[in-house]
């Protein structure tokens, strides 16, 4: 138990590490989508020069942006869940029940990160995306083209955060498993969570 | 074998999993069993290109811009507003609460929002003016439904990249449906009103409030072109009505701004100082539907541009209209903000998926066979699957209910006649109701965390205007002009 609640500790002081990193770089994904889409609608009305790349880099950010903030999401119980039965039973019950779910997640998460990996690593990832290119010719270098790799590669780590989440959150379970008054069975709550519908 | 899916998915829902990982994990496990591994593959792959699309990205955008509004105080504006309008009516507060929810609709895409947003103000006003707690948050729950029928929607924008369809049809469909709730939720706080006795209001909460001598002089010139902008509207439909195809068009417009002119002179005398400056300040923040629906109407912005416009415009005015915002409040707003549309993203691309392998068990098909055995009348189809929604919409939000089965009503019910944004706007006013309805409503839970009323005593309290929303699903569904007219006007469907 000792050593549970420990291992629980420094997760959870990783996981909080990482993840607020993974916030900001969202936050900022989601302030650059606003200014390339305002630049796409300025360049096509004001200088009357559509311009190619700007849809695909915004969705470039917009899929890391999701990527780097859905774990946080995770961690903070925001994805929705009917938790009508956990709630109506006893505490005990109710964490066996949660650990069966994790279980399941855990799953999704692991055959997810073997079918990422060979998504980004494997022959479709070498594509080039449709317009995309580092402009190094700037600086004197030469282009980069932007492989789509680059970008399959936000859901593979959104995978891999979330399963560093959901290690947490079975080890969490199995402390409320053994003792339901834990302190450490809960992960602080935030603010932050808002709803979409 | 495959059959299984919708089953396995329900069950793994009913016992409390994510709904994300519910529509990988039933598909999943039903393919390892089946001997189809190979078909996990499609899965994953269809989780990110369900993800990976530009109409989409207008979801983070109106949550941002809706975000910002509210914490740029502009929630505030808009409820002194209708306060002024509506609050000296019987049951005044609760009318403002609607009449709130119906601006607030225009800015913002979300029932959560609205739910807690106005609910933050308006639950301890009504409290503080009578109403029981439990009545003020039914009403404000109830009412926020209509946030996703009248454009912006981010229901309707999955809905339209679902089935695609045009975001523009259904946004401009959804108007006079989210109205006509908004009047029949009045209707009946009228009724209640009577009954119980429900108090008025004052007008004006603040006396004394100031405008800017800019924005005093914005709001006069912009207040003056909405208006001749309504009655630039009434001419065109009135002339095309009368077979005219050319107006004079600056004659007309001069006719009209002295019109105008006589108006404003006349009602300045009718109203008190302190009125004046509360319309005022509503009208920098009322411009927003007008810039979204205005310039998605014109063509000149695509629905996700006009999302990022109205981000914009949003900051423009908290920063230099309301003076509200600093610019370190920002990252804050931004994070909160992609927080929140992550997991509706991941939630999308998880059900794109989920739909993609359903169609693979040629399980819609036999659905589709079952309903239409069911009945070949139109009307008696229409009828069942609003139970069948309504029932759906009591568990499962309306996002991943639309991804899920639009795909596989959508084709039957346009098969047998009924128009596409029609059936659209039926599913998505449904299944919109449905966040409110009990057990599982979303917006009730959010209700009763702004409020600290249980969910149980709300979900009791808002069974009256329920019926009222029941009913409005019924007219939608059976009177097609009520969604179909503004779209066929506007020249966005046939």
């Amino acid at each position: 138990m000792i050593l549970l609640q420990a291992l629980v500790r420094l997760l959870s002081a990783v996981n909080a590490a990482v993840l607020t990193v993974g916030r900001q770089l969202a936050w900022i994904a989601l302030a650059i989508m606003v200014i390339v889409i305002l630049a796409q609608i300025f360049f096509r009305y004001v200088l009357g020069d559509a311009l190619a790349w700007s849809e695909e880099l915004a969705r470039f950010f917009m899929l890391w942006m999701t990527g780097l903030i859905a774990p946080s999401a995770y961690r903070w119980g925001g994805f929705v869940a009917i938790d009508m039965l956990p709630q109506a039973l006893p505490a005990r019950l109710a964490a066996t029940l949660n650990l069966a779910l994790l279980s399941v997640a855990m799953m999704v998460l692991v055959v997810a990160i073997q079918l990422g990996w060979s998504d980004v690593f494997g022959f479709g990832g070498r594509f080039a995306t449709a317009s995309l290119k580092l402009p190094l010719s700037l600086v004197g270098g030469e282009d980069l083209v932007v492989r789509r790799a680059w970008m399959m590669a936000s859901l593979l780590v959104c995978m891999i955060l979330m399963t560093a989440v959901n290690v947490e959150l079975v080890l969490r379970s199995l402390i409320r498993l053994i003792d339901p008054n834990s302190t450490i069975a809960a992960v602080p709550e935030s603010a932050m969570l808002a709803g979409a519908d | 074998m495959l059959l299984w899916f919708l089953p396995a998915f329900l069950v793994f829902l009913m016992i409390g999993m994510p709904v994300f990982f519910g529509l990988l994990a039933a598909p999943g496990i039903l393919l390892v069993l089946d001997g189809q591994e190979r078909n996990l593959a499609t899965l994953y792959r269809n989780v990110y290109t369900g993800m990976d699309s530009f109409p989409l990205m207008a979801l983070p955008f109106f949550m941002l811009a809706g975000e910002l509004m509210n914490r740029g105080g502009i929630t505030l504006r808009l409820v002194e507003f209708s306060q002024a309008v509506m609050g000296h009516l019987r049951g005044g507060l609760a009318h403002v609460n609607i009449l709130s929810s119906i601006l607030f609709a225009g800015l913002s895409g979300s029932a959560v929002a609205d739910t807690s947003a106005l609910g933050s103000t308006l639950i301890p006003a009504m409290e503080k003016n009578g109403y029981s707690r439990r009545f003020a948050a039914a009403v404000t729950a109830a009412s926020s439904v209509i946030g996703p029928i009248i454009p912006p929607s981010g229901i309707m924008i999955i809905y339209a990249y679902v089935m695609g369809e045009s975001v523009a049809a259904l946004f401009l469909a959804g108007i006079v449906p989210g109205v006509m709730v908004g009047l029949g939720l009045m209707a009946m706080v009228r009724l209640m009103a009577d009954r119980y006795d429900l108090p008025k209001a004052e007008r004006i909460v603040n006396r004394g409030q100031t405008v800017s001598p800019v924005e005093n002089l914005i709001a006069r010139i912009l207040a003056r072109i909405n208006f001749i902008g309504l009655l630039w509207g009434a001419h065109v439909l009135t002339a095309s009505a009368m077979g005219i195809e050319e107006t004079p068009v600056i004659p007309v417009l001069v006719v009209m701004a002295a019109i105008t002119e006589g108006f404003f002179r006349f009602m300045r005398t009718r109203m008190s100082e302190d009125v004046r400056v509360v319309w005022k300040r509503a009208v920098v923040p009322l411009q927003t539907p007008i810039i979204i629906l205005g310039g998605i109407l014109v063509g000149v912005f695509t629905p996700t541009e006009a999302s990022v416009v109205a981000v914009a415009y949003a900051i423009l005015i908290s920063f230099f209209i309301l003076r509200s915002m600093k610019l370190r409040d920002l990252p804050a707003i931004f994070m909160k903000s992609a927080l929140g549309s992550s997991t509706v993203l991941l939630l999308v691309g998880a059900a794109v998926a989920f739909k993609t392998v359903v169609a693979l068990s040629h399980a819609p098909e036999s659905l589709a066979a079952f309903i239409l055995s069911l009945s070949d009348n139109p009307l008696t189809l229409l009828f069942l699957i609003n139970i069948l929604l309504f029932v759906v919409g009591m568990f499962l939000d309306a996002g991943p209910a639309i991804i899920i089965l639009g795909p596989i009503l959508g084709p039957i019910f346009t098969d047998i006649g009924v128009h596409p944004v029609h059936f659209a706007i039926i599913m998505s006013v449904n299944l919109t109701v449905g966040l409110a309805t009990p057990p599982m409503g979303l917006v009730l839970f959010v209700a009763s965390g702004v409020s600290g009323e249980r969910v149980e005593s709300i979900s009791k309290a808002i069974l009256p205007f329920l019926a009222v929303e029941v009913l409005v699903i019924f007219l939608i569904t059976y009177i097609p002009a009520i969604s179909l007219t503004v779209p066929r006007l506007t020249g966005f469907i046939q």
